[in-house]
């Protein structure tokens, strides 16, 4: 068996993310943002707001809320509130991947940027990745990746603005239903314990029984919290019993 | 205020500036809050493993609700062909290998189907 060459400056781990950024999650992440595009379009704002909200925003949900809401003439303090309680997801997300990422003395403007660019795509595969990265080299590995991944976002939002009414009904529906499909897929396949089981499937089962009763946003948090705790505990009674540590 | 008066008073850069306040200070108001949060964290903690746990619910929760009730060209697919199409994608991840392209492919295919059918 041959090792590849791997590289041993930050610039090479660097640009090995970028490469590694192309691929099948990038694609599918087009899929979503060409639909958001589309979304722009309609509503009639410019192109370049809408690539400037996938640079900025960096949350479909969050694009799809802030564009929804101006369709409708919102007012525009309730959607400010209705997108913070919609990305508060990126506190846990963000929380459980920047000590992956961290090096000794790593500057504020370093930790920043890697938080900025945490998104479901580059959370997933961050958490997938970065185990296999030297710890000294993850940032740069962590932004490489991150930036192909969100210029792919960009080039798909402004291209979808132009293309994404030519695109027929049914290829639309399907581009959209990307975002589930690859999310689903690709934590039920990075799942390995009994615990990372019990979270899902809180995730998945719990949330269609409870979100009839519960304010929406308050919703996400609620569930996120209490199955998130329920899975920690089972993660603690069974690292106690000795079925191997977390 | 709404948008169409912000429009009035703000001209052409309304929309960059409705982007920008509304859309990316909500959102990474939470970033930023991790970075700080995020601090003093190991990487082999408690904390982060619950941390985490979280977050995979709250991204399943977010799963199942665009499954149950999404925007634009999705609510032309029923219910249940939605909720199909990712049981059979999971069937097929698990049945082969745990292959997400395949599982991906498999259920973007239900859609379009279902697509063809109802439009």
């Amino acid at each position: 068996m041959t090792t590849p060459d791997l590289p041993v400056t930050d610039a090479g781990w660097f640009r090995k993310g970028l490469s590694d950024g192309v691929g099948v999650p990038a694609l599918l992440l087009m899929a979503t943002m060409l639909g958001i595009g589309g979304l722009v379009r309609d509503i009639g704002f410019p192109a370049w707001a809408g690539t400037l909200s996938t640079l900025l925003i960096w949350a479909g949900p969050a694009q799809v809320i802030l564009f929804g809401a101006v369709a409708a003439g919102a007012a525009l303090a309730p959607t400010a509130f209705a997108i913070a309680l919609s990305s508060a997801r990126f506190l846990p997300m963000t929380v459980s991947i920047l000590p992956l990422v961290r090096t000794p003395g790593q500057s504020l403007v370093r930790r920043l940027l890697a938080a900025h660019f945490v998104s479901m795509t580059t959370w997933v595969e961050g958490l997938r990745r970065l185990p296999g990265v030297p710890e000294a080299h993850r940032w740069a590995y962590f932004m490489g990746y991150a930036v192909t991944i969100n210029v792919a976002g960009m080039l798909a939002t402004h291209a979808g603005y132009y293309l994404y009414a030519l695109v027929p009904k049914a290829l639309a529906a399907a581009f959209l239903f990307t975002t589930p499909l690859f999310f689903s897929a690709a934590m039920v396949s990075a799942a390995r314990h009994s615990w990372d089981w019990a979270a899902l499937g809180f995730g998945f089962f719990v949330t269609p029984l409870v979100t009839p009763y519960l304010p929406p946003g308050v919703d996400f948090l609620l569930i996120g919290v209490v199955g998130g705790s329920i899975a920690f505990f089972i993660a603690k009674r069974r690292a106690g019993r000795g079925e191997g540590a977390p | 205020m709404t948008a169409t008066a912000l429009k009035d008073t703000l001209g052409p850069l309304w929309p960059y500036l409705v982007v920008i306040v509304i859309g990316f200070l909500p959102t990474d108001l939470w970033r930023i809050l991790a970075v700080w949060a995020a601090k003093d964290l190991k990487t082999e903690s408690d904390i982060l493993l619950w941390v985490r746990l979280v977050a995979t619910t709250l991204l399943a929760a977010v799963v199942a609700k665009i499954v149950l009730a999404p925007t634009g060209a999705l609510q032309i697919i029923p219910l249940w062909h939605r909720v199909s199409a990712l049981a059979i994608a999971i069937a097929v991840l698990l049945l082969f290998r745990r292959s997400v392209v395949a599982a991906v492919l498999t259920g973007a295919a239900v859609v379009i189907l279902s697509g063809w059918q109802v439009s």
